[in-house]
């Protein structure tokens, strides 16, 4: 029965680790969408060691331990094995490192059933064993190195073979305090007398921690002796004291460690400073959130984007690639461990193996819950170590020595279970840490559906980047069809090209250090496919490859040739020349001077950002200038020669002109002025304003994407996002075009300041134009009435032309 | 394409990684199972008691619980109706493969073959118990007061 259990048990994993290792191999093809990629074939290597290895743990325990629990080492295997493969899908230079340490760790453990073992050396030499751990440890602080090459000075070791005291001080911990309490207990002194020693060697071995700045391993100590020390005695005093203890030890901390603070701080309040001091939180809770509920599948997902992601964030990958179903497997894995150790604990045949049993199961669950939480920000984050998962050897060394441990108290043959005290602490343990695991399952569940789709959207998360190398963006055209801005290039190394530079601050910008700006940024839904698209196909694509489904292309209004000879004739001024259809609101021009180059945004992107000039701003939309006397149309149209108009009526008049709100349109616009004071319009105001007087009196809605191209229904029109307004009375309108026109089929108005220099320069067809309505505004920042109307006429000749 | 096959794999990744737990949970469920019925199937020796109340005729009792209360209360296992008799004065347990007898903190004690019981003492056949001034011999395994009926063998069964 045991053997079947655990060989059958141990096939299974092999099964599920070898679709995970096939699923990786293939990973690249679903990546680039393609069968013609280079696979990844490194890590079978791993699974070949991780079958060969435990086949022989497996004879090696049916052999020596007849009457062991047939679970423990199978969750084991499984354990290792799936951090294993993930090691080598995040970095396969330390996947073969693991691979090795593993190799040594399993066969040790093996191997050492061959020797008669008896726990009861530990027993008597408690101290000896305890003191060897401590002076280990604390050879660190004089040959200790770190193998990252900076951090905690905390292991020994050299050539690239480093061992970390502190893991496997736990393990002699655990054996001291169970050694000197079953000795002691039931106690006849009183509480302080009997623990007396323990708190001395604990506390020594707090210090040195303290010392060494190994603040995860000091909070599982306390926890750990907290527990053991409960479970032996049966007072929740000694837990309440325990936990009183950390947190005014982690207050302490907090004020005079700065470490402590960082880490305080990052956990509770991280968004504060996501780019510095919580990127790894962050960073953590983003990748957990990309996992969503199925995973994105080994391979597929991008959790290398975590800092340290093999070691202390190997929890945050899993979560990524698995999901909440992969998560709660494994939160069930370590419980079923966890009970099969309180189990052993239960039926061992004397306190002293209880003891040891129940102190390692406590370390395996206070360990994992507290890397866990701090994964997911429940708890503050602790750098250690997930057992059998993380990467690490000396993790790996200690986890295997607890399970060999565990494995020989539960090979109870024929004893009796010793009698008890009270079981009650082993309840009340037990249904702690059951709750602390249900905790962490709710925990996934919060980040990865009910937070996701916030998190993912954050502007710090680099996976858009990532999506937007390997699918296609849409395209920006013309009104003609004409492209604007494309991607192109190979799935994986997609690229957006501006193939017309000088419309750069209208249309933007989107670039995985930069972010987005202009049009790239407000269509950012069509263009990356996840507006437009049926919402299935969108579902479908996330679980497929955990990307958008390709871009919908977009047509502006924009008409390229008019945009080119509006560009020419700004030249090097600064300023911005907007051309509307005065009827639909159609923007054929908008062009804002100066501008950039967005395919050098690599190299030139920081100093664009400092540039006194302003270049990334759109000054069309989200420029502010005062209008001064350039109002004078409008006035003159509702007002005629009268001078004495009160600010009630101006209020009103600019009102109707949409000078207070702000122009409804899909880009981004200054925000408007509320009042007279100081009142600041911007030039597409102005034109939307202008069109009214070349449209008798009704302001269209101003309209730069036309229509987006949708894979089922063709070229869809994007409706204008406001209704037309009557602005002026519609024979006022007619008076005041034909009292502005000159011999030209159309009426123009050109204003100065002084003070800042600004030109306006409007103009439009009058009343009777039988082509299409046009509205114009160009705006200088000089004072040079004769280029702005120069401007102006150039550019409207050439659109007038039949 | 690549990815919907991937997917198909996906999905037989998780179905494994459920496969290994429900297995092992079925197990579990498995060994619980035959522990219970392994529990519920052992069967209790019976003990059959010879009880002796000052002058009155002795009366016999056989017992197939695994827990027999001694004492004046009606409510007992075995009621002793004598003033000697604390009202729960002992108890018989069986476990460990045993018969035990137990004192409950008498008044006027209990005697297993003529030495106080202070702890839970092993009882076997022919022992003599003396609850104050009731006595119980105790006879192991043997059904006196019903005697099993003899089985008739089948005689008109045909082929």
């Amino acid at each position: 029965m045991i053997e079947r259990n655990q060989s059958s048990l141990l096939k299974l994993a092999g099964v599920f680790l070898t679709l995970f290792a096939i699923i990786l191999s293939l990973s690249p093809a679903v990546r680039e969408r393609a069968w013609d990629v280079t696979y990844r074939w490194q890590h079978w290597a791993g699974l070949l060691a991780w079958v060969a290895i435990f086949t022989f743990a497996h004879v090696e325990t049916r052999r020596h331990l007849p009457e062991r629990d047939p679970y423990l080492l199978p969750v084991a295997a499984m354990l290792t094995g799936w951090g294993l493969l993930t090691i080598w899908r995040l970095t396969p230079e330390f996947g073969l490192r693991q691979t090795l340490w593993m190799i040594g760790t399993v066969g040790l453990l093996a191997i050492s059933l061959r020797f008669p073992l008896n726990l009861e050396i530990v027993r008597r030499y408690k101290y000896v064993i305890l003191t060897g751990g401590l002076i280990l440890t604390s050879l660190t602080l004089i040959f200790g190195t770190n193998p990252a090459g900076t951090g905690p000075r905390l292991w020994l070791g050299c050539c690239s073979f480093y061992l970390q005291p502190s893991e496997p001080l736990k393990l002699l911990l655990v054996g001291y305090l169970a050694a000197y309490l079953a000795d002691r207990l039931p106690a006849r002194d009183r509480l302080i007398p009997l623990l007396f020693p323990t708190l001395l060697v604990t506390g020594l071995a707090l210090l040195l921690l303290l010392v060494q700045r190994d603040l995860g391993t000091a909070s599982i100590f306390i926890l750990l002796y907290a527990t053991i020390v409960y479970i032996a005695i049966g007072r929740k005093r000694v837990l309440l004291t325990s936990i009183i203890m950390l947190l005014v030890a982690g207050l302490v901390g907090y004020l005079s460690i700065d470490l402590i603070r960082l880490r305080i701080e990052a956990w509770l309040n991280p968004w504060l400073d996501p780019s510095g001091r919580s990127y790894q939180i962050v960073q953590s809770l983003l990748s957990i959130a990309n996992g969503g509920i199925f995973g994105r599948g080994p391979g597929l997902g991008s959790p290398t984007l975590v800092p340290i992601s093999h070691s202390d964030f190997i929890f945050t990958a899993i979560a990524e690639e698995s999901g909440l179903v992969g998560i709660i497997a494994l939160l069930a894995l370590l419980a079923l461990l966890i009970s099969r150790g309180l189990r052993a604990a239960l039926m061992a045949p004397d306190r002293f193996r209880r003891l040891l049993a129940a102190g390692i199961t406590a370390y395996f669950s206070i360990q994992s819950l507290l890397i866990i939480g701090g994964n997911m920000r429940v708890l503050p984050l602790t750098g250690v170590t997930l057992p059998f998962v993380s990467y690490g050897g000396s993790s790996l060394l200690t986890s295997f020595a607890a399970l060999l441990v565990l494995l020989m108290i539960s090979n109870k043959a024929d004893e009796e279970p010793a009698p008890f005290l009270s079981p009650t602490p082993y309840y009340f343990v037990s249904a702690v840490i059951g709750l602390g695991l249900v905790a962490m399952a709710l925990g996934t569940g919060w980040w990865t559906i009910l937070r996701s789709e916030d998190l993912l959207n954050r502007t710090d998360n680099a996976r858009r980047a990532i999506s937007d190398r390997y699918v296609q963006r849409g395209t920006l055209l013309d009104r003609e069809n004409t492209p604007i801005n494309v991607t192109q290039g190979e799935t994986g190394n997609l690229l957006r090209i501006y193939l017309y530079n000088e419309l750069a601050p209208v249309v933007g910008y989107t670039h995985p250090v930069f972010g987005q700006a202009g049009l790239e940024a407000s269509l950012d839904g069509y263009l990356r496919g996840l507006q437009g698209n049926p919402a299935s196909l969108i579902w479908w694509d996330r679980l497929l490859y955990g990307t958008p489904p390709p871009g919908l292309d977009i047509r502006l209004s924009i008409d390229l040739t008019l945009q080119a000879e509006a560009d020419r004739l700004l030249g090097d001024h600064k300023g911005a020349i907007v051309l509307l259809n005065a009827r639909t609101g159609e923007i054929l021009v908008m062009a804002s001077h100066p501008g950039f180059d967005p395919n050098q945004l690599d190299d030139q992107g920081n100093t664009l950002s400092n540039n006194e000039d302003a270049p990334l701003l759109n000054r069309a939309t989200q420029g502010h200038y005062s209008p001064e006397s350039a109002l004078e149309p409008f006035s003159q149209a509702m007002f005629g020669e009268s001078t004495s108009v009160g600010d009630n009526e101006r209020s009103e008049l600019y009102n109707a002109l949409g000078f207070f709100a702000n122009p409804q349109v899909r880009m981004p616009v200054a925000t408007a002025s509320r009042s007279l004071m100081n009142m600041r319009i911007s030039p597409l105001q102005m034109a939307l304003a202008t069109a009214a007087i070349s449209n008798n009196g009704i302001r269209p809605p101003a309209r730069i994407a036309l229509a987006v191209n949708t894979p089922q229904q063709g070229w869809v029109i994007l409706p204008a996002l406001d209704e037309p307004v009557e602005a002026l009375p519609g024979p006022f309108a007619r008076e005041t075009a034909l009292a502005f026109a000159g011999e030209n089929p159309y009426w123009s108005f050109t204003s100065v300041t002084s003070e800042p220099s600004l030109t306006w320069h409007l103009a439009g067809t009058l009343p009777d134009w039988s082509g299409t309505p046009l509205a114009l505004v160009v705006l200088l920042e000089e004072n040079n009435r004769p280029l702005a109307s120069g401007m102006g006429q150039g550019l409207l000749d050439t659109a007038l032309q039949p | 394409m690549s990815a919907p096959f991937v997917l198909a794999l996906r999905v037989l990744l998780a179905l494994s990684l459920y496969a290994f737990l429900g297995w092992a949970l079925f197990t579990i469920w498995n060994e619980l199972r035959t522990q219970g019925t392994l529990l519920a199937a052992r069967k209790i020796p019976g003990i059959n008691l010879n009880i002796q109340i000052g002058d009155q005729p002795l009366s016999q009792r056989y017992f197939t619980q695994s827990e027999i209360l001694l004492g004046r209360d009606s409510h007992c296992d075995l009621p002793l109706p004598d003033d000697t008799v604390s009202v729960r004065h002992a108890r018989l347990s069986y476990h460990h493969g045993q018969w035990w007898l137990e004192d409950l903190g008498s008044t006027n004690g209990t005697r297993l073959n003529n030495d106080k019981v202070s702890i839970p003492t092993v009882v076997i056949n022919g022992d003599y118990v003396e609850c104050g001034k009731a006595s119980i011999v105790i006879n192991l395994g043997i059904d006196t007061t019903n005697p099993p009926t003899q089985r008739i063998p089948d005689l008109g069964e045909t082929e």
